[in-house]
């Protein structure tokens, strides 16, 4: 273990607003992401809800 | 990576390899510029995943109309052509960018990483197949997803709210909630999803905004609204909105006949059978961890709780069971946006601690050709013309926009693309610059929002300033809107590229503004957040000061005996304490507080005074505030008179101690909510339905005799620690509801303690005798918050917690660049999410301190000094507090001021632009002469 | 011939000039008379903006943010 060389690459499995935060700390503090979807775009379910609590805000 | 699963990995944490599957698209990203002709052409139908089956897609979609990336898909298992070869085909005939390829195949990448993040998410039960209260029969009868559709305005009904049966509009809705969850017969799920309360009460909020009248009744068991801020938007939604609440279980739901109506039976707070008609009734559906999620779990070999999550620590809710191997979001329980976005960040920290000596290896910085310094030449614009396919060219005549832009003043050169943005234009674009010497851009093509950065760094690459090129955005401002109006959509199309020309003509050459950065954080506060914080700093390499008001490191953890689930806080507090006080890149301030802060991000000079008077100046780039919170001393039920009256925290102690009136009592009554929830502290403390329920669970198990009773307002045993709640019953535990206008009274009775409260069920007021009330009392601001928050300019709210930048998105972040928030200082939560949440903001501060300078856009206030006289009029109207006023010309001279700007704190908005009279201050990139400049030309026919 | 007005609309890059795009996106269609200004804040627009578009012969001034 010890001996095992790192890598500075990073795979983030989901693209909704969790993994897409994560990707982008990531990236953002020197690290190579990968960001593997299911689908055919990122946004998850976020994306799908109208507005959000508290401000009704646009979810997009 | 999309259309990608993970579905195998090797290797150990810090160098592993996965195995990723990505599944054919059948349209080529690079050339696909989502013009949609394809699906408009495709004849076949289906339901919409994203819009929960109320509306259809085609075989070839976006997912959605803002998709990232916006690229079509072909549904290979409903479309026609890939089902029967020869078929078909309408969508390759159509497409002018010749994306489509019928002949795609699957691949599979073998790709080496030092770390896996988990954030595959949730799916909404299902509640067909057990046809709940008639779902998949009665056709209103809908999920809260679907009607989170229906009330979109990119939804099936662009927003109207009508009966899916028969297209008659809404006038009474009823959710029901808990479908899914709590509920072990119909669905096997017995946790809380912990979201459904907040988006029933926010979608009946809505709906109500969108038909006038709207009766909407929510049916629930407890209203569980413990997050920031939620419970005073459940008293707007009784209060303003007018949305009814009914406690009770539902026994019923049918249609009424041929008429589509249905009717609910229940069973009302006063024992009464009542029977309602509703057009439409909602199913408030939960969260459950998706059949391909647990095959993954089951691939990766990582460990599951008995509800299907993710089993983590409290002390490290990001970490799997396998090492290198992180989750975030509802993986590991189910839980809402923040919390979502908080352990995204978090994973993000948990993986920078664990690859840190590695940062930056495997990325790279771009390099471009040396500037060219244009300020002493005369404009030479080139204008490249977009078709975007037939998107801009099927409705504008280009050829004439083309003709018409070569007569504008200073145009020298004018080309049309058939994509602007493709990459060979691209080269193509910068080709011409360097060849026909040109020196100001226009493109004529779609929205700056979207492309504007990458024209700019086709401007860098040809030695260009990149702030020297406009857009037009005639498309989505022109050809789309304008489809049916083709000779007036070219007319317009000349207007934005003769304003776009003239603005440009007086665009300056501009340069980001470049930041030093200190590379040390500071961490105020040094509770459980405070110390994970530092410590994750510290691990992932950066210097870190760590300021405690107390002689003691360990803030209110120190009280607490175990986690929800079970985990001795002592020892792992303790443990945490050893490796912040032994790790050599913390710096520990005890018995210290900060009295003065000057700086801005990246660079933050704050001062930290000791008890003993002195004074020491801390540089830092990034600050973490978790001061923590206070607990409510009560004064309520008698707690001054009587002795056995006593707070959560005395009774643990007591318990922990075996205290001898602990012991031989018999009688126990809790009483939840004691300072929460009520006039000027409308807000859920969050922790303390759990924590009383597992006081009462100790009682019972170790003497099952006792008589133990909890008396709540509602039962917050949220998410997986609905379990507490149900071995809490089963072990006899008596839960009794009290409302808001009916408290208990408590009052001592000679050796006895009386408890009155009105009871639910026997209608009439029960004494209960105690031998000793523990008061679960509220989590309290800490009162030098405000204070604290001055210095650093970040606000607390109305309850006097400090308020995040963005309630959803940026639930770490403060709106005052480089600050952020964690623990109890921010809101009352139970350890594991203040430690995401610390980890979170360690994450956030670290994507500062791992540069060495921050850049910030030049589009940023500008004084012109020929003007200012300093009247100081923008200083108040700046929203960032980036203009200060200054002297001017020597000290002591006859006081000649002007304003001056910080650049690091300016976001470039221009409210000092629009409210200077003497035109002293402009926004660069956007000046009186720019703007002016188009309006003319907007105006010059 | 039908009056047919002119209308300068500064649009805040945030909000507005978003809408905008996305009225597009969804293919919405509405009058050609509006010329829109990007600003990167309705607050940027000064009031001499105003006075300069109607003295310049717009029939229309709209700030939206």
């Amino acid at each position: 273990m010890l001996d095992t060389k790192k890598v500075g690459s990073v795979m983030i499995v989901g693209g909704g607003v969790t993994g897409m935060q994560a990707a982008l700390d990531l990236a953002d503090s020197g690290y190579y992401v990968y960001l593997v979807e299911k689908s055919g775009a990122i946004g998850g379910a976020m994306a799908q809800l109208d507005k959000t609590f508290p401000t009704n805000d646009c979810s997009m | 990576m999309t259309l990608s699963e993970v579905v195998k990995v090797d290797g150990v944490a810090g160098n592993f390899s996965v195995t990723v599957k990505e599944s054919p698209r059948y349209v080529d990203m690079e050339k696909c510029i989502a013009c949609g002709a394809c699906s408009e052409k495709c004849p076949k139908k289906v339901d919409s995943e994203y819009d929960a089956g109320t509306g259809k897609r085609k075989a070839i979609y976006v997912k959605y109309a803002q998709a990232v990336p916006l690229k079509y898909q072909i549904d290979a298992a409903s479309c026609i052509r890939l089902q029967k070869p020869g078929a078909c085909g309408f969508c390759e005939k159509v497409c002018d960018a010749g994306a489509i390829n019928f002949d795609d195949k699957e691949k599979v990448h073998l790709i080496n990483v030092g770390a896996v993040v988990l954030a595959p998410g949730f799916e909404v039960f299902d509640p067909k197949p057990a046809g709940v209260w008639g779902y998949g029969v009665h056709k209103n009868v809908i999920t809260s997803l679907q009607l989170e559709r229906y009330l979109s305005a990119s939804g099936p009904t662009e927003g109207h709210l009508i009966r899916p049966s028969d297209g008659k509009a809404v006038n009474k809705v009823a959710f029901l909630q808990c479908v899914g969850s709590r509920d072990e017969n119909l669905c096997g799920n017995g946790y809380c999803s912990s979201v459904c309360c907040m988006y029933a009460i926010k979608e009946a909020v809505i709906a109500k905004d969108h038909v006038p009248g709207l009766h909407t009744s929510i049916f629930y068991m407890d209203m569980r609204t413990h997050g920031k801020e939620f419970d005073q938007y459940l008293e707007r939604a009784k209060e303003d909105a007018g949305v009814r609440f009914v406690r009770c279980r539902i026994a019923g739901v049918e249609t009424d006949g041929e008429s589509g109506d249905l009717r609910l039976r229940y069973v009302n707070e006063n024992g009464r059978q009542i029977e309602e008609f509703y057009d439409m009734v909602v199913l408030s559906v939960g969260l459950q961890t998706p059949k391909h999620v647990l095959e993954l779990a089951h691939t990766l070999d990582i460990k599951l709780t008995a509800d299907n999550f993710a089993a983590t620590s409290d002390f490290a809710p990001v970490q799997t069971s396998r090492e290198g191997i992180y989750t975030c979001g509802a993986i590991a329980g189910p839980k809402d946006i923040p919390q979502s976005v908080v352990e995204g960040s978090a994973a993000a920290a948990a993986v920078a601690d664990l690859l840190a000596p590695v940062r930056h290896e495997l990325t790279s910085v771009a390099t471009f050709p040396e500037e060219k310094d244009i300020s002493q030449e005369e404009p030479r614009i080139g204008v490249f013309i977009c078709h975007c396919g037939s998107n801009i060219a099927g409705v504008v005549d280009v050829k004439a926009v083309e003709e018409y832009a070569a007569t504008l003043p200073d145009v020298v050169y004018v080309e049309r693309n058939l994509f602007s943005c493709s990459q060979d234009t691209q080269e193509m674009i910068v080709k011409r610059i360097r060849e026909q010497d040109l020196n100001r851009i226009v493109i004529a093509a779609c929205t700056p929002r979207t492309h504007e950065p990458l024209f700019r760094e086709t401007l860098k690459a040809a030695g260009l300033n990149e702030y020297l090129v406009e857009m037009a955005n005639i498309r989505n401002h022109n050809s789309w809107v304008h489809s049916k109006d083709p000779q007036a959509a070219t007319a317009k199309a000349k207007d934005l590229v003769r304003m776009a020309a003239a603005k440009v003509t007086f665009g300056d050459s501009l340069k980001p503004i470049s930041v030093p950065i200190t590379q040390k954080g500071l961490v105020i506060g040094g509770g459980v957040a405070g110390m994970t914080s530092a410590l994750n700093l510290a691990k992932q390499g950066f210097e870190v000061h760590l300021v405690e008001k107390t002689d003691t490191l360990g803030g209110n953890a120190l009280n607490l005996k175990h986690t929800w689930a079970g985990e001795h806080v002592p020892t792992q507090v303790a443990k945490l304490i050893d490796k912040v006080i032994w790790n050599d890149r913390i710096i520990i301030h005890k018995e210290c507080v900060v009295t003065a802060v000057d700086g801005f991000v990246g660079n933050f000079r704050s001062t930290v005074t000791g008890k003993d008077g002195i004074a020491k100046v801390i540089e830092h780039g990034a600050g973490v505030v978790a001061i923590g919170g206070d607990a409510y001393i009560p004064s309520e039920y008698n707690y001054n008179s009587i002795t056995r009256v006593v707070t959560a925290v005395q009774f643990d102690k007591l318990f922990e101690l075996k205290e001898k009136h602990v012991k031989q009592a018999k009688r126990f009554v809790f009483i939840q909510c004691v300072g929460s929830r009520e006039s000027d502290h409308m807000y859920c403390s969050k922790v303390c339905c759990t924590h009383s329920v597992q006081s009462a669970i100790a009682l019972k198990k170790e003497n099952p005799e006792r008589n133990v009773y909890i008396l709540y307002r509602d039962m917050r045993t949220y998410a997986q620690r609905e379990a507490l709640f149900k071995q809490a019953r089963k072990l006899g535990v008596i839960f009794i509801n009290y409302e808001l206008h009916g408290k208990p009274k408590v009052t001592e009775v000679g050796n006895d303690i009386q408890v009155e409260v009105w009871d639910h069920v026997l209608h009439r007021p029960l004494q209960i005798a105690a031998d000793m009330v523990i008061l679960a009392t509220a989590i309290r601001p800490k009162e030098d918050a405000a204070d604290l928050g001055k210095l650093y300019k970040v606000p607390v709210d109305a309850n006097g917690f400090f308020q995040e930048a963005h309630a959803k998105l940026r639930p770490v972040d403060f709106s005052t660049d480089g600050m952020f928030v964690a623990g109890l200082a921010h809101y009352p939560k139970p350890v594991e999410e203040s430690v995401a949440q610390a980890l979170a903001a360690s994450a956030r501060a670290a994507t500062l301190l791992s540069k060495t300078q921050v850049s910030l856009d030049a589009v940023k206030a500008t004084v012109d000094e020929t003007y200012c006289d300093g009247c100081a009029l923008c200083v108040d109207v700046c929203p960032y507090n980036a203009i200060s006023l200054i002297e001017k010309g020597p000290a002591g001279a006859d006081g000649k001021r002007a304003i001056q700007v910080n650049k690091a704190q300016c976001k470039g908005c221009g409210l000092c632009q629009g409210t200077c009279p003497k035109r002293g201050v402009y926004v660069s990139g956007f000046t009186m002469k720019q703007i002016s400049a188009q309006i003319q030309a907007a105006l010059a026919v | 011939m039908s009056f047919e007005p002119k209308i300068v609309a500064f649009c805040c890059n945030w909000c507005s000039y978003a809408a905008a795009d996305l009225a597009g996106t969804a293919r919405m269609q509405y009058p050609h008379n509006v010329r829109i200004i990007r600003v990167m804040c309705s607050g940027m627009v000064h009031p001499e903006f105003v006075m300069d578009a109607l003295s310049q012969g717009a029939d229309g001034v709209m700030v939206l943010g």
